[in-house]
């Protein structure tokens, strides 16, 4: 469609003549494109994407899948629920609408992420009644499923993430409460963030090139960064200095100098093996509310 | 350890966000398109439509036959255009064609309408070094050449101007405006009696460079890297326009910072079209009247000859199977 487009006049933005000008503002604002438009900009400044054009193409485009699966072309950034298919498609729908929430912004722009998380969690209470206020909360199972679906977008191994999802996990039937839906979201988050660093610092620890990277060494390294997690209770802002002290890449050197002189355990760890036993280390420090 | 960089970054205010990255000018463009089609395009939808748009501009369809002024607005856009060019056009240079200056000019106006030829004999200048336009070019020649003179136009015409003042011993700190007026002033020099060994020659290098750094810090603009262009400038003590023009074009680090293309020598590889070829000759090698005669040698037999942009399929499609070393389909006829 786009492709096709072919514009008469050289000038990229012409004048819109005075007498056209009020059909034509009375045309935008029949279609509700100010509306849309003000809704898109918002979202992106929000999350001041590095690449605003992609952000703009995502908004679109998911905002299109959701009014025409809805059946209400217009605008629509609310529920509108006209014509329901069925409530197990909605409710994926649903969740897939929340978690293109949740995608928009990073978890470190705290603002952004909040918005867009008490989003999620506005559509994901009420999924299938369609009225609001039905419910009292997240159901059990959808949220699992929520943090299921972020781990795996986060590029986090189904195998690895399960240790993670068996202890943030809720019964089918239970009633979530933002809060405890928050701490798991931001949880699932977070441990996407850190495997991903997991899986970089192996690669700097062996040359993947070269096969497995040798035991010893990557004890040393996991043995450093227990430590920095385990940094003690101190204010806030004292912890993260520490914890980023312990594990500066001065420190880091200095233990793997160390691992690989010391007659350690022998033969090479594979970066699965080196996945889990990071992924122990975070898992370990989850606490489960109960 | 940081989970993601852009955290450490200061937080842009809006309205310099909003211009850093163009989107307010797509946005404009964007309603101006919808209103001008609006029975075509409100048919489906005005969400719709801006996911279109949006989407076609994220993968640079969004230039193909819109007017200059459009292609040439934003670095994306200049980008998204040298990359349909290349895309449509690659076959040239697979089949080996060299065109002309004006066939090169006549292709990319079936892409944008008023493109103007003069970038085209610019473009032209720096691949035949200023000489005589009216020569061929090999597409990758041409490729690059136009790349670097259409995405940097501004910067490159200012460099002209203070290269003009140096060749003419003009004092060349005037302040330097950046107008696509100085693209018309190209072809003067050319036209000029310039026959002297001073203007074969060219200006000192260094000066130059100095020159450069300088117009550097004030233009405001995109410019290729400051270390490119002084690469190029240490080769040679004495160095021309379109000498430092070709250096440039033919600069990998420059070709990447631009990222439409890849690497020259990968310039002609096209997996798709290939497999539409294979098909292609599968078909016709199962077909009954396809004759076998002898095979002719040499796949580049053609590029000396001077070659039409509108020479027949059937006729690419021969010259791909020599390329492939094959005989079993090879045409001796004319077609």
């Amino acid at each position: 469609m786009a492709e096709k487009r072919r514009s008469g006049g050289t000038a990229v933005l012409p004048e819109v003549k005075p007498t056209q000008s009020e059909s034509d503002r009375l045309l935008l604002s029949q279609l509700g494109v100010g509306e849309l438009l003000r809704g898109a900009i918002l979202k992106m400044v929000e999350a001041r994407s590095d690449d605003p054009i992609g952000f703009l193409a995502d908004h679109f485009c998911n905002l299109a899948s959701v009014s025409e699966s809805a059946g209400t072309p217009g605008v629509s950034d609310g529920d509108q629920v006209n014509g329901v298919p069925s409530a197990c498609a909605q409710e994926q729908q649903h969740l897939n609408r929340a978690l293109w929430h949740l995608r928009l912004a990073h978890h470190s722009q705290r603002s952004a992420f909040s918005n867009n998380l008490l989003l999620a969690y506005d559509l994901l209470s009420h999924p299938t009644s369609g009225c609001p206020g039905a419910g009292g909360g997240v159901r059990g199972g959808l949220y699992t499923q929520t943090l299921q679906c972020l781990c795996s977008e986060g590029g986090v191994p189904a195998s690895t993430s399960a240790p993670l999802l068996r202890r943030l996990h809720c019964q089918a039937h239970e009633a979530v409460p933002y809060d405890l839906f928050r701490q798991g979201v931001l949880t699932c988050a977070v441990f996407s963030d850190y495997i991903r660093q997991a899986q970089r610092l192996y690669a700097q620890v062996g040359c993947p090139a070269e096969g497995p990277a040798s035991r010893a060494l990557c004890l040393a390294v996991l043995g450093t960064l227990q430590e920095a997690l385990e940094t003690s209770q101190g204010p806030g802002a004292n912890r993260y200095l520490e914890a980023s002290a312990k594990i500066s890449s001065h420190k880091v050197a200095q233990v793997m100098a160390r691992g690989g002189r010391a007659p350690g355990p022998g033969g090479n760890m594979d970066a699965k093996e080196f996945e889990n036993a990071a992924a122990e280390l975070f898992i370990a420090r989850v606490r489960v509310v109960s | 350890l940081t989970i993601n960089m852009n955290r450490f970054n200061p937080v842009l205010p809006v309205d310099e966000y909003l211009v850093e990255t163009n989107v307010l000018f797509y946005l404009n463009d964007a309603l101006t398109q919808l209103l001008e089609h609006k029975e075509e395009y409100t048919q489906f939808g005005v969400i719709r439509y801006f996911a279109e748009y949006f989407s076609s501009v994220k993968n640079s369809n969004h230039v193909l036959f819109r007017e200059y002024n459009y292609i040439k607005a934003t670095p994306h856009n200049r980008a998204s255009f040298i990359k349909v060019f290349w895309r449509c056009f690659r076959q040239i240079g697979r089949s080996g064609d060299v065109l002309s200056m004006q066939e090169y000019s006549s292709v990319l106006q079936l892409l944008c309408p008023d493109f103007p030829v003069e970038l085209v004999q610019s473009a032209a200048r720096i691949v035949l070094m200023d000489d005589a336009v009216d020569y061929l070019m090999s597409f990758a020649d041409f490729l690059y050449a136009f790349q670097l003179l259409f995405y940097y136009h501004e910067f490159l015409a200012s460099v002209l101007t203070i290269y003009q003042d140096l060749l003419f011993g003009k004092s060349p700190n005037t302040v330097i405006v950046p107008t696509s007026i100085a693209v018309e002033q190209l072809p003067l020099l050319a036209t000029e009696e310039n026959t002297s060994q001073e203007l074969q020659e060219g200006v000192e290098a260094s000066t130059l460079a100095e020159c450069i750094n300088g117009l550097c810090d004030r233009f405001k603009q995109s410019y290729p890297s400051r270390t490119c262009m002084l690469d190029v400038l240490e080769q040679s003590p004495k160095v021309t326009y379109y000498g430092f023009l070709m250096g440039l074009a033919k600069h990998d680090a420059i070709n990447t910072e631009i990222g439409a293309l890849p690497n020259r020598s990968d310039v002609l590889v096209d997996p798709e079209m290939d497999q539409e070829l294979l098909k292609l000759i599968s078909q016709i090698s199962a077909s009954p009247g396809s004759n076998s005669s002898g095979s002719v040698p040499g796949g580049l037999r053609e590029s000396q000859k001077k070659a039409s942009p509108r020479r027949s399929l059937h006729h690419r499609r021969r010259m791909e199977v020599e390329s492939d070393g094959s005989t079993e389909e090879t045409d001796s006829s004319e077609s």
